[in-house]
């Protein structure tokens, strides 16, 4: 069916947003007799538990209870919250794994109370050596998983053809997700032994699977709702998880409403962060810049359990050759155990990392060839029919129509000029300009989560409910799934309602993750309704007694007859279809297309279909102090058919912001002991008002996918990968003041204080010192 | 001990009693139930929980309910009158100066003072003005539009 997308330019929720009536999790009114829980952590990387003891935090004023492991034992749970890999108690049993493990919960009559007994919980624990660093991890045996390869081609057979090879080591840091509403959850005792969580997930069957488990109970007991989000990007995949567990487990012994929500500090030292990675590679090239080999490990920093780290680094494997046609290519990653929180899906899921290495070491290759780095970027870009090291083909393929357009439409050559200009009459400041192409696969790299329900209600007034199985978390994913019913039944706004995220109207849900929300759960909604409609149409057929062959459909809520619009409104046709006893609701599954994948071969069509995007960034320094500033981004991104250019253009700017954060100022630091340092918003720093840099984001016009919703391409993700231009262009400032002597080494992010480090290097030392962080 | 205080918010007299420790964010959110005003990081760093304070922007996160006693506040749920939105919700909504929404009261009671100090903020100066505000979600180039709109839109009326 073609249709005109209804169009909407605004967030659905953005009119309670400004009036400070759209709620939150914390926001709730809690049930009256709502009890406080807080949890009690580990104050030690790695070690045995030699002493437990609760009983002075049970004897505080206002305590109820102390929840420990044995409480999940006594009920016949299983004290097990891993999602791929069974490795990660809710609460510390015999040893601890990382400072910051829940260790016990606390439950008071107010969060104050429950947090001063805390205090009184003696908890001995005998240390032993703690490993922060994933290549050390690999090298004592510490892997979470055996070694995953991905190749294509033969690399060993090539090298003596090309005529530069180079190696080299990349690094990259974590990243704290740090959206603004922490986490949390309220559980509710219900009637036969069950427990309804209201949590802040972006995965609400996780929860509910978790809860289940941990509880002893079956699925059918638990009901997670989900109302918003303030803020996700992957750090309530899997992480919001332990919060709303122990709520259950809490509400569940004491009978009464359970509350836990976790102040910031506790946030940033109990939740898992973006994987720093430390990697290896070797780049074969012609003399003319074609890329003919290249070979990476991978070292990631899983933390102390597997939590979603292996599906991470697949994702890493797969974008490691970014927007290239890369002939032949032998990709291994190491998932590392350590002793730091276990890191965790954050926008990009391992694809940044990839991209950044296949950038490293075409920036090395540029040195060696003695180009700028776009000169082989552009020799290399992938074209239509070319396939990926994992065996996909590509289809419609925008890689270089986006780098073309983006050329033209930003004069990039005058960019280039101009800076070479300014760093030629400048001694004290200097700019640098860097390419970056992306190119990302949409689809959760697990096929059989690439499904997703919707249920759709037609009320005999006329007004539509929605519900599937997607979290909306600021980024508009219920605005879209309301224009697919607003566009499919032709209704305005305030006709549809997208309801709550909720496992008894949507289950077996997958995370609303991977960029693929709206489109997984908006097809599902497309098929939901376009049932309702047939039968609607079929119902005013026989009420308008039309031929067989006349045209009849929905226009601004009337019944149109061969064009013409008849006195059958919306609402009653509504009322003459219930009359008739036709059925107004519809529950539909959409499973995407196509998509399969062999882990064994590591070969298959994994992704529905690819985003592709250019972007140039300008980046300015100050030689004497090593503060810089991002000046300037400018994309022609592929939004496919955006039918929400608001949203989409906003996701963008996020995603570009934040992109720009983890590469430019954030930076995670534990000790040597494996105690986080920065974590608190004064020790953490995120771009602010003004770090941002200017943006321009343009739409690559004509791009169609009927792979997307309505023709639309999945937005969340992609754009964040523009973020690893800035670094790049922050090297080629350096390399200006430097006029190209010394090699600086490629370790994000690049804070001011590692520009100035590298600004001032020994010249012929290609290894800078590392800052070392004490306690 | 508890203290008695009294304070008025978005024009409605409160007297209540309050534990001497409690913070003003906290009074408002649970005493009064006056949610809008959000907690991001506790630690005055993030302007989540900026509210009006006699006419000054504060951090309530920052700031003792006793100590508020005898005040003026204003909250997010007070920035409408009437029904009719407040230039500065106006802006927010037309210019898309938000996504999850978090942060947006905050940074809404920021721009209210922006634009009292200054109707006519140049972008440096709506910057400087917001720039203890965090937003995750925006890359705040719409929150900035979302203030010059409302400084237009209340130049004209
Ligand atoms: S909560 Fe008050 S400034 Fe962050
Ligand atoms: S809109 Fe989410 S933090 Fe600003």
């Amino acid at each position: 069916m073609k249709l005109q997308t209804q169009k909407t330019d605004k967030n659905f929720d953005a009119a309670r947003h400004v009036c400070g009536r759209s709620q939150f999790l914390d926001d709730l009114t809690p049930p009256e007799g709502t009890l406080y829980a807080v949890v009690f952590y580990a104050r030690a990387a790695y070690g045995h538990i030699k002493r437990l003891n609760t009983s002075p935090a049970l004897a505080c004023k206002g305590v109820v209870a102390v929840l420990t492991a044995e409480d999940i034992l006594q009920r016949g749970g299983e004290n097990q919250i891993g999602g791929i890999i069974p490795d990660e108690p809710l609460l510390a049993e015999h040893d601890v794994h990382f400072w910051g493990q829940p260790v016990a919960v606390v439950v008071a009559t107010s969060a104050v109370l429950a947090r001063e007994a805390t205090q009184y919980i003696e908890c001995e624990v005998e240390p032993l050596p703690v490993i922060t660093d994933p290549r050390e991890a690999a090298a004592q045996g510490e892997l979470i998983m055996p070694p995953r390869t991905m190749e294509c081609g033969n690399v060993d057979a090539v090298w003596a053809a090309c005529d530069v090879v180079v190696e080299g080591t990349a690094e990259n840091g974590g990243q704290e997700h740090l959206y603004l509403e922490t986490q949390g959850a309220l559980a509710i005792p219900t009637e036969g032994g069950g427990v309804k969580i209201i949590s802040s997930t972006q995965g609400p069957t996780a929860v509910q699977r978790a809860a289940a488990k941990v509880l002893g109970l079956p699925m059918h007991l638990i009901e997670v709702d989900v109302l918003r989000l303030g803020g996700g990007f992957g750090g309530k995949e899997d992480q919001a998880t332990p919060w709303a567990v122990m709520a259950a487990l809490a509400a569940l012994k004491l009978n009464r409403p359970v509350k836990l929500v976790l102040p910031r500090q506790e946030d940033m030292r109990m939740t898992g962060k973006r994987h720093p990675y430390s990697s290896d590679f070797k780049i074969g090239l012609t003399k003319d810049g074609k890329i003919l080999a290249l070979e990476v490990s991978f070292y990631q920093d899983a933390g102390a359990a597997a939590d979603l780290s292996p599906a991470v680094l697949d994702r890493t494997l797969f974008h490691c050759v970014n927007s290239y046609y890369i002939p032949n290519v032998r990709a291994t990653g190491y998932s590392c155990r350590t002793n730091v929180p276990p890191n965790t899906a954050f926008r990009g899921f391992g694809g940044p990392q990839g991209m950044f290495l296949v950038e490293a070491a075409i920036y090395r290759a540029a040195e060696a060839l003695g180009v700028d780095a776009s000169a082989i970027q552009a020799k290399n870009l992938l074209q239509e029919g070319d396939t990926f090291p994992y065996g996909q083909v590509t289809e419609r393929c925008n890689a270089r129509r986006t780098w073309n357009d983006a050329e033209k439409a930003f004069d990039v050559a005058g960019i280039y000029q101009k800076a070479h200009e300014f760093n030629a009459s400048n001694k004290w400041h200097k700019k640098g300009v860097a390419v970056m192409p992306i190119c990302f696969g949409i689809s959760f790299t697990n096929t059989m989560m690439n499904q997703a329900s919707a249920l759709v209600h037609v009320y005999s007034d006329g007004s539509v409910s929605v519900s599937t199985g997607a979290v909306e978390m600021g980024q508009g994913v219920n605005t879209k799934i309301a224009q697919t019913a607003m566009t499919i039944f032709s209704l305005p706004p305030h006709r549809v309602k997208v309801q709550t995220t909720n496992t008894s109207r949507a289950a077996n849900t997958s995370p609303t993750a991977a960029s693929a929300g709206a489109d997984l759960n908006g097809k599902a909604t497309e098929l939901a309704c376009e049932e309702i409609l047939k039968r609607l149409l079929l119902t005013a057929r026989e009420e308008l007694n039309a031929q067989e062959h006349d045209s009849i459909e929905l226009r601004e809520e009337f019944v149109h007859h061969n064009g013409a619009k008849t006195a059958l409104s919306w609402n009653n046709l509504i009322q003459a279809a219930f009359f008739k006893r036709v059925k107004l609701s519809e529950q539909a599954q959409y499973a995407t297309p196509r998509i399969h994948f062999d882990k064994t071969t590591m070969k298959g069509h994994p992704f529905a279909y690819h985003v592709y995007g250019t972007a140039i960034i300008e980046a300015t320094i100050d030689c004497l102090r090593g503060t810089y500033t991002i000046d300037n981004v400018q994309a022609v991104h592929d939004f496919g058919q955006s039918f929400n250019r608001v949203v989409d253009l906003g996701q963008a700017e996020g995603a570009i912001a934040q992109g720009i954060g983890w590469m430019t100022m954030e930076e995670v630091i534990y000790s040597k002991e494996g105690r986080l340092l920065t974590d608190a918003l004064s020790t953490y720093k995120v771009p602010d008002m003004h770090s941002t840099p200017r943006m321009d984001v343009r739409f690559l016009e004509h791009s169609m996918n009927p792979m997307g919703i309505m023709n639309s391409k999945a937005v969340g993700e992609p754009p964040f990968m523009y973020g690893i231009g800035a670094y790049f262009a922050l090297m080629n400032a350096i390399k200006a003041f430097r006029m190209g002597t010394g090699q600086i080494a490629i370790k994000a992010p690049m804070s001011p204080e590692r520009v100035l480090m590298a600004l001032y290097a020994p010249l012929h030392e290609p290894q800078l010192t590392e800052i070392s962080h004490e306690a | 001990m508890n203290v008695p205080i009294t304070v008025t918010i978005n024009g409605t007299a409160y007297t209540r009693d309050v534990e001497p420790r409690q913070l003003l964010v906290h009074f408002l959110r649970e005493t009064l139930n006056l949610t809008g005003t959000h907690i991001g990081c506790d630690t005055s760093s993030c302007g989540a929980c900026t509210i009006m304070l006699n006419g000054q922007t504060v951090k309530s996160c920052t700031l003792l309910a006793a100590q508020a006693d005898g005040a003026e506040i204003m909250t997010v749920e007070g920035l409408a009158t009437d029904g009719k939105l407040h230039p500065i919700q106006e802006g927010f909504w037309q210019e898309h100066g938000l996504q999850c929404g978090f942060c947006t009261p905050g940074m809404m009671m920021a721009g209210v003072q922006i634009l009292k100090n200054n109707p006519n903020p140049t972008e440096e100066e709506i910057r400087h003005g917001l720039e203890g505000n965090f937003c995750r979600c925006t890359g705040y180039h719409n929150i900035v539009k979302s203030i010059q709109y409302a400084a237009k839109k209340s130049a004209a009326m």
